[in-house]
């Protein structure tokens, strides 16, 4: 920590409103006319020899310093500033932190020496002329390098299959038509017939039931809806199965389970990750609404619309504008570095990740490859990019994360407009935050003051112990400010809890991107009109100065004849359904990506779904009904010579379970799955703060604990050694519980999509099973067999937990072993044990050394069945579907 | 270990183990269709011939280093007080510098070792007694100035993005030679930087497996530290060996039957493999981490039991150990090299914890022939700067800094570029940070241009479109 000149309470005054930060809105203050030759002169006479011999040591992209977060190479890094804000305003001298530190005033700038008084009018001068600065590249000397995209390619792009519309071709004929049950099968069936390959054999009824159950759920069926399918399956199979795939998608369960699948894509999660993991925790609340979008079927564009724009559409209440704006977490909660020096890379980069995730997620297009420069493989040429990153720099993106000494790049929330406040916050009476408000009023001053006397004192020479005790000291205060800023923060003055989120809203003013050569930042060239790729439609130029143009881009995605939105989602459905999506690419539907396996079906499709008002309920009602979806997993040798992978659906791929799935079928067999949704997760009842070491503590819980011992400092060492001394071992552990929170805590029991998603600290139980990394957009999942699943199963307390359980109910339910162990295969399969299971569970129930260790209840029988749960849990046959 | 009265079923399962990895050893059921099927499912890997991702794979051409030891110091070492001798420094000592403090001679003496001379500084007095086995490169930099960035740079060569790291790409391109033990070992890790031996988008089995996390000083409670700490879940804690490998009988039993029942399922031997290798790795691990069998001499050669090197002896003894059971790459890491301040005393303290442990490393590798096979990579993320920060310290300086090899088919005895009269760039045979990763590659048998993986349309190199080897270096 050497070189900050961090004033981490800059933001606090904006904190918490719903107005935008000041910052960045002039990240690219136009100098729209060409300069004249008198102001290229005089900054090349004046301006440019002073920044080249006195700051660029310490504030630029050669010498790769950033110092305070600010860079001086370009005009924007001036504009962008830096940890402390703009460094000035063209044509507002007066006041701006550039005069302020060249003055030796509250900053002190070059710090070995002040310029002379001559050299500080210039840029006085600089300044109020409008800092004409003429650093930038010119389109001209831009160097492409090899790969250029032209009009041409981007015309003759337009005919390729994924860039034009998607066209409904009448369904083929086919020989069998007794075996279609849809227009689905015909297109299927009919690709088979030309290789001359008969679809596999219908599944088993038993095997159906499962796998309609798992794909619309992510559960098993109940023994009872097993029973009742194979009875009715038995007398109408088409009907049996309409009535199920109706009465699963009904269920709240349902959106428990696609929700995921997006979340996947969505790379939600609940802290920034990155060096500095700060939490999230009212991200959950976007968890919450994709679920609930699921569930209440709400048209996929509606559903797009809100996630890039919600807060610029039309809200007829106050509720509703409140969901809006939850949507758009979908923008804000990407992976942060917050210790970034240099402002105006973080907020590129937080661009760029906004680009690249809309574009991958809803378009299945990558446009951030063309950040740096064109590809000649896509159609995409540098200019779109940066067309698309001005949209995004007029939006202002509100994340929270505590505004911490080793956080350079905090942001604001927004105040929910429909109060739902956080469940873990105690109401407070007035007094008491007014009190709260005071304190942290008093906090802050003292902060202040230790950061400008240390400042002060550095300036004087000041021997480096002094300058680390100062620093010390305003570093305690910093931490105390911060979190006495995030309780006050979150309490009305009547002491009621407010609701906050995350989200994004326009700027106050609208601007356009400049080019960056080869993405850096310090060879800024033209100014690029905001608007959208161009390959997609006709090319919309995004003009005015209040409108960010996300609205537009929402319009555009989602309109009808957009060739793209459609097709990628009803792929990604049918990735769900069939373990493949038509297009394998699932993010990539360009020339580099797969073509698609049968490109009609998915057209049809596509239609269908538009048509069907984007309904994804209906979309997976039609895949689940069709005789494709019933196949069995059936090999068939000559079928397998043809097509190996099974790109023409000759049979059901054998798919397995996910990491979720596996998780919530051991709670359901157990017995111990809680169905009710959870407010929130930990993560919120952690509030904002910074995970250290694989652990989430409540940052609140530790300051009142503080406050409660009475103690001068902040070390929470200290306070718990105080409390050990006080209160012995069972206070210590009561403390923990406040203030500790088990990311792996192997108690809870609700299903997993509702545990912490905290990045590089994801639970065991999910992390060892493929679960998609959220830092990146994960369209398919890994599918790996790694030694640590196994020692999970083996050995993971959550594990042995649910075998004790299940033991538990079956001990007490059934009295003979043979019911016994039939009881095992009945509750995790909703089926009896074959003679060969039977024969290997007996033998081993036989021969296992039955001495119990370490056993008060547990009675020999317990933990042999118990064993024989756990060890069906880590078998095969549980993680594979057929 | 409870293995007799064991049941036929059993003593097949116990060939196929001892064939090692065959995903399809199962010959019975090998047919040319399941063993087809497997290669269209794990087409991830289509261009091998086997079929298991972890298996030994040939590189793209000869080379010696077969394994990889990293010793990573993170915080940054100043490279002009240990392995970059700057007499001009010392001389301009107390003039202006180019930033904003004065030249800083190092206040340490250099001097020449071994046969080849090479130029070391009396911080490193044992590392100094290996000279004629190192190979210096004083030409290194990389472009990020802050730590964290930088290490994200020096393990997967890209700051911006998450990348997989040099140890996935290299089990990626080689597999791994012990099937009792993952084929990437980090060991002790700090916390938060999972990313620096991810895997990022190559497939899981690559990712590096953390072992014996940092202690945590937090307050988290003992059971939740136990599940995040060491390696999760490597033991049973009710269950004895013998009662667990009888359940691991039954698992297997079920395992089979399932088999049976489909034959064309490769992917349930590949669980039943994993679960063999889970089993191996719960009595291999242990032993391997257990040093009691070591002998004194070798314990004090990495000065283990001794003050202060203990620590990092241990973990240096443990990549030894763990290279010699055939892991690919093992990366060490120790910290505390962010000498801002009172470098006069905590150089020396940061460079008298590691110095002995690495020279006994290097010694131990030696004696045991294994020095010429094995690649010792010793770096931090960057250098420190000439100029002194508040008269007793240096700041980040990633223009120029040194890092060094030893073994695995690097000249011994050696250096390589060089920076400017100070020490702030790198002037002469400049050494990226892409480079550096280009070499390390090449020095293990893999071109860095062709060990790819496709993503996101498009083919992933761990050097991007950069990288230059440097020749020069190799032996």
């Amino acid at each position: 920590m050497t070189d900050s000149i961090k004033t981490p309470f800059f933001f606090v005054g904006a904190l918490f409103s719903l107005l935008v930060f000041v910052l960045p809105a002039a990240i690219c203050n136009a100098q729209d006319e060409a300069l004249t030759d008198e102001q290229v002169t005089f900054f090349e006479t004046k301006i440019r020899p002073v920044l080249v011999r006195e700051c660029y040591s310490c504030h630029s992209a050669q010498t790769g310093q950033s110092r305070g977060g600010l860079q001086v190479d370009t005009r924007d890094g001036f504009l962008v500033g830096g940890d402390s804000g703009p460094a000035f305003e063209p044509g507002e001298a007066e006041g701006s932190i550039l005069m302020s530190a060249l003055e030796y005033d509250e900053w002190a700038m070059p710090p070995s020496k002040q310029l002379s008084a001559n050299v500080i009018e210039d840029f006085r001068t600089w300044i109020e002329m409008g800092a004409p600065d003429p650093r930038i590249i010119t389109r001209a000397e831009r160097d492409y390098g090899a790969a250029t995209v032209t009009a041409d390619d981007i015309r003759e792009a337009k005919t390729q299959w994924a860039y034009s519309q998607p066209v409904q071709v009448p369904p083929p004929a086919v020989q069998n038509s007794a075996w279609t049950r849809s227009p689905i099968d015909n297109f299927v069936l009919a690709e088979l017939e030309q290789e001359a390959i008969s679809p596999a054999t219908d599944a088993e009824p038993y095997d159906l039931v499962r796998r309609l159950s798992y794909d619309l759920t992510g559960l098993p069926p109940s023994q009872d809806q097993v029973d009742w399918f194979l009875n009715a399956y038995e007398s109408d199979p088409d009907r049996a199965v309409a009535i199920v795939v109706d009465g699963l998608l009904k269920s709240e369960r349902f959106g428990e389970r696609w929700a995921r699948h997006w979340l996947d894509v969505a790379r939600y999660a609940e802290s920034t990750g990155r060096e500095v993991n700060a939490t999230f925790p009212h991200a959950w609340r976007y968890r919450d609404y994709v679920i609930d979008a699921f569930n209440n079927d709400k048209p996929y564009d509606e559903f797009i619309r809100e996630q890039i724009a919600g807060d610029l559409l039309p809200a007829e209440d106050d509720e509703t504008w409140a969901e809006h704006l939850v949507a758009t977490g979908f923008l804000a909660m990407g992976p942060k570095s917050l210790n970034e020096q240099n402002a105006r890379q973080f907020i590129l980069d937080q661009v760029d990740e906004q680009i690249d995730v809309s574009t991958r997620v809803i378009l299945g297009i990558s446009v951030a490859c063309a950040r740096c420069h064109d590809h000649k493989f896509d159609p995409v040429p540098q200019e779109d990019y940066y067309a698309m990153a001005g949209i995004f720099l007029s939006t202002s993106t509100h994340y929270g994360t505590i505004d911490s000494q080793q956080n350079r790049r905090p942001s604001n929330l927004l105040r929910l407009p429909d109060e739902d406040p956080d469940p873990y916050l105690k109401q407070m009476t007035s007094a008491e935050i007014r009190e709260l408000r005071q304190e942290f009023d008093e906090v802050r001053e003292s902060a202040a003051n230790a950061a400008r006397e240390r400042r002060l004192e550095q300036r004087r020479g000041a021997d480096t112990r002094t300058v680390n005790q100062l620093r010390q000291q305003e570093n305690r205060l910093g931490a105390q400010a911060a979190i006495l800023e995030q309780i006050v923060n979150s309490y009305d003055q009547d002491g009621n809890p407010l609701s906050f989120v995350m989200a994004v809203q326009d700027r106050d003013q609208a601007i356009n991107a400049r080019l960056l050569v080869r993405g850096e930042l310090d060879q800024p060239s033209d100014e690029i009109d905001r608007g959208v790729v161009q390959v997609i439609g006709d090319r919309q130029r995004i003009r005015g100065d209040r409108n960010s143009g996300r609205k537009e881009l929402a319009e555009w995605m989602t309109d009808e004849e957009n060739p793209l939105t459609a097709r990628v989602m009803v792929n990604r459905v049918w990735k769900h359904l069939f373990g493949n999506g038509i297009v394998r690419t699932t993010e990539n539907f360009g020339s580099t990506g797969e073509p698609p396996t049968h490109p009609e079906l998915l057209d049809y499709l596509a239609v269908e779904f538009m048509e069907h008002d984007w309904s994804v309920k209906e979309l997976i009602r039609a895949i689940c009904t069709s005789h494709v979806y019933r196949q069995s997993t059936a090999f068939n040798e000559n079928a397998f010579e043809r097509d190996p992978e099974n790109r023409l659906l000759w049979r059901r791929t054998p798919s397995r379970l996910d990491a979720e799935a596996m998780r919530d079928s051991m709670l359901f067999a157990s017995g111990q799955i809680e169905m009710e949704r959870p407010r929130g997760s930990i993560v919120t009842r952690a509030g904002q703060t910074i995970v250290r070491d694989g652990n989430l503590s409540s940052g609140i819980e530790v300051f009142q604990l503080l406050r409660e011992s009475g103690s001068e400092t902040m070390d929470v060492r200290e306070a718990f050694r105080q409390r050990a001394r006080q209160q012995g071992a069972a206070g210590m552990r009561q403390l923990r519980d406040r203030l500790q929170f088990e990311i792996d805590d192997s108690s809870l029991n609700y299903r997993s999509v509702y545990l912490p998603v905290i990045r590089d600290n994801i639970p065991i139980a999910l992390e060892a099973f493929d679960f998609a990394e959220p830092t990146m957009v994960v369209g398919v999942r890994g599918s790996t067999n790694s030694p640590s699943q196994a020692l999970f199963m083996m050995n993971d307390e959550f594990v042995i937990r649910q075998s004790n359980e299940m033991a538990k109910a079956i001990l007490f339910e059934n009295h003979n072993l043979n019911d016994r162990l039939n009881a095992v295969m009945r509750r995790i399969y909703s089926r009896d044990a074959t003679e060969s299971e039977l024969e290997a569970m007996t033998r081993f129930y036989n021969t296992v050394d039955s001495q119990v260790t370490n056993s008060r209840q547990r009675t020999p029988e317990r933990e042999k069945i118990s064993a024989i749960c756990q060890a069906v849990f880590a078998s095969a046959d549980f993680r594979f579907l057929n | 270990m409870n293995l007799q009265n064991l049941l036929p079923s059993r003593r097949q399962m116990l060939r196929t183990v001892s064939s090692g990895f065959g995903y399809l050893a199962f010959s019975s059921l090998a047919t040319l269709a399941a063993s087809r099927e497997a290669r269209a499912y794990s087409n991830l890997f289509s261009q091998d011939e086997s079929n298991n991702p972890l298996a030994p794979r040939s590189p793209h051409f000869g080379a010696k280093a077969k394994r990889v030891i990293f010793l990573c110091m993170r915080g940054a070492p100043s490279h002009i007080d240990t392995f970059d001798y700057k007499p001009q420094l010392t001389r301009d000592n107390g003039k202006e510098g180019r930033r904003r403090g004065k030249l800083l001679g190092s206040p340490w003496s250099f001097s020449q070792h071994g046969e080849s001379g090479l130029w070391i500084s009396e911080l490193f007095p044992e590392v100094a007694g290996m000279a004629d086995d190192l190979c210096l490169i004083r030409s290194m930099n990389t472009d990020q100035p802050v730590h964290a960035r930088a290490q994200t740079q020096m393990h997967t060569g890209n700051a911006q993005f998450v990348r997989p790291s040099l140890g996935a790409w290299t089990l990626y391109g080689l597999g791994t030679e012990n099937d009792s033990m993952p084929g990437f070992v980090a060991l002790n890790p700090p916390a938060g930087t999972e990313q620096n031996y991810g895997n990022s988008f190559l497939p899981a089995i690559y990712q590096g497996t953390k072992v014996g996390r940092q202690q945590s000083r937090s307050t988290g409670s003992r059971s939740a530290q136990d599940r995040r700490s060491a390696l999760p879940n490597i033991s049973n804690p009710n269950m004895t060996r013998d009662q667990q490998r009888r359940q691991l009988d039954l698992i297997q039993d079920l395992n089979r039957q399932r088999l049976n029942d489909d034959p064309n399922h490769p992917e349930i031997e590949g669980v039943i493999e994993s679960y063999e290798l889970a089993f191996r790795m719960q009595s291999e691990m242990p032993r391997l981490m257990d040093i009691s069998g070591e002998t004194e001499d070798t314990l004090d050669l990495y000065g283990i039991g001794q003050n202060p090197t203990d620590a990092f002896g241990r973990q240096c003894l443990m990549a030894r150990r763990f290279v010699e059971s055939g892991v690919r790459f093992v990366e060490v890491t120790a910290g505390n090299w962010d000498h801002h301040a009172n470098l006069s005393t905590r150089l020396p303290q940061s460079c008298s914890e590691v110095d002995k442990p690495i020279a006994g490393l290097l010694t131990d590798l030696k004696q045991r022939g294994m020095l010429e096979d094995t690649l010792v990579v010793w770096a931090g993320e960057f250098g420190r700067t000439p100029d002194a920060q508040g008269g007793d310290g240096r700041d980040h300086n990633n223009k120029g800094y040194t890092s060094w090899m030893a073994g695995g088919g690097v000249k011994g005895g050696f250096s390589y570029g060089a920076t400017d009269e100070h020490g702030y760039e790198a002037v002469e045979n400049g050494c990226h940070i892409h480079d550096w990763h280009a070499t390390i590659l090449h020095l293990m048998g893999l071109d860095h241009e062709r060990l790819t993986y496709r993503y996101a349309g498009r083919d992933f190199r761990l050097t991007d479109v950069h990288g230059n080897i440097a020749t020069d270096i190799i032996a």
